[in-house]
């Protein structure tokens, strides 16, 4: 039903309803648009049900990224942009080579060739887990018997630890005096033993990857505690040490907080630190941890990366409680 | 840009927005030098509102993954071109919303939707998100997931530049100006857009106003 006399008519209304929702009419449309509501019963009607249909659509849940998911894309990402690298470095450095040859335009194009489909194929036959974990970095050999418990003795290899899915418990398969299989629960102090001593000095990564997953859930065991926070500083491996990171993030007290501000102080890795510093202010935050205050100034007037100068100012901000 | 984007890309430091554009300027003429750790930061600076809005558009976390990853690919590869003209942010969501535009085309190609229509997947598809209103009784929680599914469902089936844009406009709140300004297009565009979406979103849904 047109209303005559008004600036909108019923089919302008229509027209300009979703706008008028959203608040993006022009100020002399909206007042055209709710003058002509007044008189007409039928646009009011209109606009009630299209109110409506925005109290349905906020039933759709909020969906947030899960931390796991974030820290997931991140090391993809970070594994992706190292390939990227890799890839052009490999690329430009077998151009001199090609050029220094000289070789006839298809040798040279046989050679590049060559080259691509050799990098391509190492990329393709790399050992996935430890280009994931090591991120370049070679795990020193450590001393092997640094393991090993009273009745097995001297345990000379670790060959595997994995849990159980259906009983919740731990199977260690180790190579001591001879070839001998545990199984137990986390309660069990022998394989809780065994565990924190393979975290904190075997030299297989994924033998110690492996164990900080089993570890994980017993955070509240101070020698599990203890571990993981070593892990986290100490790992020669930086996926590890995120790992160990992810795994400690649960935990609170300031023992935490001075162990992830030594993370944030010494640690190397750009990924690994970043997670340090993200976590450091939010469990200072939570905790109103003001005893780190000096720490975290210092890190935000001084330290060379902007995000940590960043994520430390804000975190002071919030303890000081000037955060806007 | 109207720091809308600034607004999409959610928690910034609590320092001025002065030191904090003096310090993005500083990460990304270092990226731009191939500093790795400054690109890093900059990642982690918009990151997590990527992944959230790459979620929220494609459902699934593994697509949203891969979203996230060609996006900050693409940005790490034409990085050098980024001529401080516009701000980092509106540059980078740009790059963001054409991957995102063109995985939702993808999509529609193949005829694939993203939510499943069929009622009782659909409690599987949104097994990952968390109930926020344990106030609810289990009927009324299942009416309530049910009521999202067929509105997932409903999103699914515009296309994607509508998609698009209502996802931004009535989700992420933010004004159809900068809305063209991301999406490459007018504002004229988004209007039409987000009118064409909602005439969609009222027949798919009239049964529930």
């Amino acid at each position: 039903m047109a209303n005559e006399g008004v600036a909108m008519s019923c089919k302008d209304l229509e027209q300009a309803l979703p706008f008028y929702l959203y608040d993006e009419l022009p100020a002399d449309e909206r007042a055209a648009y709710e003058k002509h509501l007044e008189s007409c019963p039928a646009c009011r009607q209109t606009l009630e049900d299209s109110r409506r249909l925005h109290e349905v659509l906020a039933h759709r849940p909020r969906i947030e990224p899960t931390p796991e998911l974030v820290v997931h894309c991140r090391q993809a990402l970070d594994e992706a942009l190292d390939r990227e690298q890799l890839g052009w470095r490999a690329l430009l450095r077998s151009l001199p080579h090609l050029f220094s040859f000289r070789l006839a335009g298809s040798g040279a194009l046989a050679m590049l060739t060559l080259v691509l489909f050799g990098f391509g194929l190492g990329w393709t036959l790399r050992p996935r887990s430890s280009a994931l974990l090591d991120g370049g970095k070679v795990a020193p050999s450590l001393e092997k018997s640094d393991l090993g418990t009273p009745e097995l003795g001297h345990i000379s290899d670790i060959s595997q630890v994995a849990p159980d899915p259906k009983t919740g418990e731990v199977r260690i398969t180790v190579n001591a005096e001879r070839r001998v299989t545990l199984e137990g629960s986390l309660d069990d102090p022998r394989i809780r033993e065994l565990l924190v001593g393979a975290v904190k000095s075997y030299d297989n990564a994924g033998i110690r990857r492996d164990t900080l997953d089993i570890l994980k859930q017993r955070s509240d065991n101070p020698a599990v505690r203890e571990a993981l926070l070593h892990a986290m500083r100490n790992d020669p491996n930086a996926g590890l040490r995120l790992e160990a990171l992810k795994a400690v993030a649960g935990m609170e007290g300031q023992e935490l907080h001075q162990a992830l501000l030594d993370v944030v102080e010494h640690e190397k890795n750009p990924g690994v630190r970043f997670a340090a510093v993200d976590a450091l202010a939010d469990h200072v935050v939570r905790d109103k941890d003001n005893a780190m205050l000096p720490a975290l100034e210092e890190l935000a007037r001084n330290d060379p990366e902007g995000y940590v100068r960043m994520r430390s100012a804000s975190a002071v901000h919030a303890l000081l409680g000037d955060a806007p | 840009m109207d720091g809308t984007c600034l607004e999409l890309a959610g928690k910034f430091p609590a320092e001025g927005s002065r030191l904090v554009e003096a310090d993005e300027r500083e990460l990304i003429r270092r990226a731009q030098r191939g500093d790795r750790a400054a690109f890093d930061a900059l990642v982690r600076l918009y990151d997590h509102e990527v992944l959230r809005l790459a979620l929220k558009l494609v459902g699934s976390p593994e697509e949203a993954q891969d979203l996230y990853q060609e996006a900050f690919l693409k940005v790490y590869r034409s990085l050098a071109l980024f001529r401080f003209d516009s701000r980092f942010s509106t540059w980078l969501y740009r790059v963001v919303m054409n991957v995102c535009l063109d995985h939702l085309r993808r999509q529609k190609g193949r005829s694939e939707v993203q939510a499943p229509s069929n009622p009782e997947s659909d409690t599987e598809y949104f097994q990952t998100v968390a109930d926020e209103r344990p106030e609810l009784n289990p009927e009324r929680s299942l009416k309530g997931r049910e009521i999202a599914g067929r509105i997932q469902s409903a999103l699914a089936h515009l296309n994607p530049r509508e998609r698009m844009v209502f996802e931004l406009r009535h989700y992420q709140g933010m004004k159809l100006r900068a809305i063209g300004e991301l999406c490459g297009t007018s504002e004229e565009t988004a209007k039409n857009c987000l009118f064409r979406a909602t005439q969609k979103l009222r027949v798919a849904l009239a049964d529930l106003v």
